[in-house]
């Protein structure tokens, strides 16, 4: 019960403080001389948003790439050691070789597919309805997505009858059962298929809105000029839309990356189907903290330069403003 | 325009103040302070049946000393640890932690003392508790037995490595040794084994049993017990030789629906084709509390008419008195008076009766009735065990533990990549047995 | 009058061609509308399967698949359910998800909106280099972050409590919000803040009466992408609140999983509680959360 009060509290409080927050402290600004209120404010202003930030994100983040160069203790320096660690183990290698099947298939398919999709839908009738058939996986967890595949995926013995959807399809055209998240061969895929599921309709709704804004005229030029569908997408509409389809992307390869949930929910990283965010959930876990932040650094360095093309795109932007 | 503002300014601070105020104090603690004697906080890992039969044991507690106790089921066994590395407040009453860290708990002080917490009940719980859970020369950090006091108390047992059958279906006499066991024809249709060995983060263990106890009957308890702390290699003969006998329980000739179906199974549901109208296997070997989840899927099933088991067959006579087994056992983290209480009151026969009635275990104290014939039994395999030994897993470093059953799983799918898998082990050892 | 008899034969010519026409038309278009009809089976029946299968009994589940359902006999059970909310910490742990997301998403938004006012209208010293810093910041996976903000959390004794992960969600989500409301309110018109200025209001009545009501709309789609974010996030409350009674369901759910006894069968109900939420917001809140998502990615 008190919990439930907490809450309120901080649902009203904290929006109460931060009006309090602005509202005096302008008070006191306004007083100041001019030249020293245009220097106060914004800081004042903005302090909030940067101390956040500051303290849960820069200051963690350089406080991890110490900690990488640790013990897990944290109380003397080891160096390379942590680094060694993760590219010489079996099982630290796997989930690095994960994490970039994951990149390479995951993006290029959820944005693929919601290309396509988006295509497709466009020349249909029925778009909307299809449009949120497509949809339906973005809003829930990738939780609840996982134990919706976990059922798909089900196995059971030759001969019994089987429980999951594509086991029983199978056998429909006569095989035997897949155990897919066991074999080597299907499992990583499977998992990866549950990504591409769970957001391709969130590409798709992006690429979607921008091809509507494809003007028609272009469109009627083309066909008047004998090109085919194909054609048309090939050449017209997908450089078209290319601004679109990186910013997708690059969204797509950070989402990538980070993957936690899937892996660790269906298979918890077994048969070899661990990634780099549960390879450093694992070490933390079991309180090998140093050893955690070296993966953490790791999956770090490999998105920096997303972080420098976005910062590049920004700051192009900003030009144009 | 600006005194408007300064009115609603200074209410909006006092609110605000107040509100932030209130979050900082309300928030986030929870009932049950030092040194009580009316509340008591309790952690387990128990869940579904167990806790339940849990919480039956807690109630006649409850009512008689008036005591509240604050269950919270905690699974992942690393929280604790976190919670003493990092000073924050522990439970009143909680299970002890893995091996590696009992010593340094004990040295710091974390854990007390059971002979504080029991008092003079002390005498009574060591005479009437299984030797092999309480008796020590010398420090064992299994039973967390260091300088000669006791810091863990032991309240339920558990057998492993049986070998449950379906009495309709098997009628032979239980075979005395391993090669025996695999001579046996199954009925047409059947394989000799069920298995099933995943459980989600946890998949594998049931197949480290497996290996465990062939293991220690194999090889011996010195072999066993280095290969616990490190000490003896992966690579070497005879955990190899463990495994290539293990491999043969899991063979796709021997085990129902080939590897891929016990690597897909959950292990509580393994025993349901020992029980189908076609049976799929005759055997399948786990410890006893496998008894609920056969009557979750056929409620019908009688302990004893139905199914029964036998004894792990010999690998090595020498080796024979060498029994698997498991025990929950609670430490006390904070001396409280009512945190005493409980424990007394845990190490009561009357206590671990109410465990006990409610099926699937056997408690630690000796004296206990049993109605299931099935417990009967394996309560003399526990007292009668020359040495009750622990499950290898649960005692090796946690990376250990996990690496070996992912080789274990791993090794179910590909057998032939057993060798690399036991390289991949000892480096892993190498690693996790370093005190860093 | 053969002008008239020509007119009227070429009529019928032209009508038969085009009812052919149109038929043919249609069958070029089956392919498509096949196509289109495979990919909408493939995103929807795996979650209606979920939904089905949590309506039956366990031993319904592990024996037949969900598809025996359409046929008798049907096997409708609310046993799942029944179950999973009689579980130890379930139904707590909905209860947490709520007072866990509710208040991280106002407290993130509320000072996301501060500071997005501050970067779009006021000129400052080191403006584009934190700017810069947050738009970096919005591709920095959280797993970086999380040691150091434990042990923050141990040390200030918040660790376990509510309070951390509301200071934690809102941490991780404002980069990306101020962002997004940067951008919004850049783009709202000068003029409107110049007249209110020359009409001596200061900065917080611009903001508080013209910024705020005009970003209302951005502010809406983005609340409901940050409340279902939160609802559904694992890893952060999955490492500050494992195993604190104050544990949200996504993770109660995860534990279920890896639980010596459990067994996929009972998280179908679990699993059809926790989407329902987000479901529910989708379909009422469409066009909220498409305009967010298209705002948020699709520049000008």
């Amino acid at each position: 019960m008190d919990q439930i009060i907490t809450a309120v509290i901080a649902i009203v409080g904290v929006p109460l403080v931060l009006l309090g927050y602005i509202i005096f402290g302008e008070q006191i600004i306004e007083r100041l001389p001019d030249s020293l209120q245009g220097w106060i404010r914004p800081y004042f202003w903005a302090l909030p948003a940067i101390g956040f930030a500051g303290i849960f994100m820069v200051y963690p983040l350089i406080r991890t790439v110490i900690l990488s160069f640790r013990n897990n203790a944290d109380t003397r320096w080891v160096a390379w050691d942590n680094y060694v660690y993760f590219f010489t183990f079996p099982d630290t290698l796997t989930s690095l070789r994960n994490s970039l099947l994951w990149l390479v298939f995951y993006t290029f398919f959820s944005v693929f597919l919601g290309l396509v999709i988006a295509i497709l839908l466009d020349r249909v009738r029925y778009e909307s309805l299809a449009k949120i058939a497509i949809f339906l996986p973005v809003p829930i967890s990738a939780v609840a997505a996982s134990i919706i595949w976990k059922f798909m995926f089900d196995y059971q013995a030759p001969g019994s009858p089987q429980t999951g959807t594509l086991n029983a399809l199978v056998g429909a055209f006569g095989q035997q059962p897949v155990p897919w998240l066991v074999n080597s061969a299907t499992n990583n895929p499977a998992l990866i298929f549950v990504g591409i599921w769970s957001i391709t309709g969130f590409c798709m709704v992006i690429i979607s809105a921008s091809l509507k804004a494809i003007s028609t005229e272009v469109l009627e030029a083309a066909r008047i000029d004998g090109a085919n569908e194909f054609q048309i997408v090939q050449l017209i509409v997908t450089p078209l839309l290319w601004p679109t389809i990186t910013v997708v992307g690059t969204t797509m390869i950070v989402n990538a990356l980070k993957i936690f949930d899937i892996p660790y929910v269906m298979t918890s990283g077994a048969y070899d189907t661990d990634v780099i965010a549960t390879q450093m959930f694992r070490q933390l876990a079991t309180s090998h903290n140093a050893r955690a932040a070296a993966v953490g650094v790791v999956l770090f360095l490999a998105i920096v330069p997303l972080l420098v093309v976005n910062i590049r795109r920004f700051q192009q932007q900003e030009e144009q403003r | 325009m600006s005194e408007v503002f300064a009115r609603v300014a200074s209410r909006a601070i006092a609110a605000g103040l107040g509100a932030v105020m209130l979050v900082a104090c309300g928030g986030g603690t929870s009932g049950g302070g030092g040194g009580s004697s009316t509340d008591v906080t309790v952690w387990s890992a128990w869940g579904g049946q167990e806790l339940k039969a849990f919480q039956n044991v807690l109630k006649p507690f409850e009512e008689k000393e008036g005591i509240k106790v604050h269950l919270t089921t905690v699974r992942d066994a690393n929280q604790l640890a976190i919670n003493v590395d990092a000073g924050t407040s522990l439970p009143d009453i909680a299970p002890g932690p893995s091996v590696d860290k009992v010593k340094d708990w004990i040295d710091k002080g974390v854990m007390k003392p059971i002979e504080t917490a029991l008092g003079d009940k002390f005498n009574d719980y060591i005479a009437n508790t299984y030797p092999a859970l309480t008796t020590a020369s010398g420090d064992n950090l299994y039973i967390a037995v260091v300088g000669g006091k006791h810091y863990e108390l032991m309240v339920k047992t558990q057998v492993k490595g049986l070998i449950w059958y379906n009495k309709k279906v098997f009628t032979a006499a239980p075979p005395k040794t391993f090669d025996d066991l695999l001579a046996i024809q199954p009925p047409a249709g059947a394989k000799l084994f069920c298995a099933g060995f995943e459980s989600g983060d946890a998949s594998g263990w049931p197949a480290s049993d497996q290996i465990d106890n062939i293991i220690m009957r194999q090889s011996g308890e010195k072999v066993y017990t280095d290969w616990i702390n490190g000490k003896q290699k992966w690579t070497s003969p005879e955990i190899k030789l463990g495994y290539q006998t293990f491999l043969k329980e899991v063979s796709s000739a021997n085990v129902y629906g080939g590897p891929n179906t016990a690597l897909s199974t959950n292990f509580g549901r393994a025993g349901k084709p020992l029980f189908a109208s076609t049976p799929g296997c005759l055997f399948l070997e786990q410890a006893t509390f496998i008894t609920n989840f056969f009557k979750e899927d056929y409620p019908n099933l009688v302990a004893g008419t139905d199914f029964d088991f036998f004894a792990h067959p010999s690998l090595n006579s020498q080796y024979d008195g060498n029994v698997n087994g498991f025990y929950d056992n609670f430490a006390m983290y904070n001396d409280t008076p009512a945190a005493r209480k409980l424990m007394q009151y845990m190490a009561t026969s009357d206590a671990q009766q109410i465990w006990v009635n409610a099926g699937g275990t056997l408690g630690a104290i000796k004296s206990l009735n049993y109605t299931d014939p099935i417990f009967k039994r394996a309560a003399e395999v526990a007292g009668t065990a020359k040495n009750l030994l622990v499950t290898a897993g649960d005692f090796m470093p946690s990376d250990m533990q996990h690496a070996f059953w992912k080789s274990l799983l791993n090794v179910t799918k590909n057998p032939a990549s057993l060798d690399s898998e036991l390289a991949r082990l000892d480096q892993v050892q190498a690693a996790a047995y370093k005190t860093s | 009058m053969s002008v008239t008899t020509t007119t009227r034969e070429t009529t019928g010519a032209r009508a038969t061609v085009s009812i052919l026409e149109r038929f043919g038309y249609r069958l070029q278009r089956l392919p498509l509308h096949l196509v289109i009809a495979i990919f909408v089976a493939i995103w929807i029946v795996p979650t209606l399967g979920l939904i089905i299968n949590s309506f039956r009994s366990v031993s319904d589940m592990s024996n037949a698949g969900w598809w025996t359902v359409l046929f008798p006999p049907h096997g409708f059970s609310l046993a799942s359910y029944q179950q999973v909310l009689e579980t130890e910490n379930v139904a707590t742990s909905i209860v947490n998800s709520v007072l866990i997301t509710l208040p991280a998403t106002v407290i993130q938004l509320a000072i996301a909106t501060m500071g997005a006012y501050a970067f779009a209208w006021m000129k400052f010293p080191g403006k584009d280099l934190f700017f810069i810093v947050i738009v970096g910041l919005m591709i920095v996976p959280i797993q970086m972050t999380l040691i150091p903000v434990l042990q923050i959390f141990k040390v200030t004794g918040l660790a376990g409590t509510f309070i951390a992960v509301w200071l934690a969600h809102s941490g991780y989500g404002l980069p990306f919000e101020v962002f997004l409301l940067r951008n919004y309110l850049g783009g709202l018109p000068r003029e409107i803040f110049e007249s209110a200025e020359v009409d001596g209001a200061g900065h917080a009545v611009r903001f508080l009466r013209i910024a705020v009501p005009m970003t209302i709309p951005a502010i809406a789609s983005l609340t409901i992408f940050v409340f279902l974010g939160v609802w559904n996030d694992l890893l952060v409350s999955l490492t500050f609140l494992g195993s604190s009674p104050n544990r949200p369901f996504t993770v109660v759910i995860t534990q279920l999983v890896t639980s010596l006894g459990g067994g996929w069968q009972f998280l179908t109900a679990a699993a059809v509680l926790q989407m329902s939420l987000p479901l529910a917001v989708f379909i009422f809140l469409q066009r909220y959360f498409v305009r967010g998502i298209t705002s948020g990615s699709v520049k000008g």
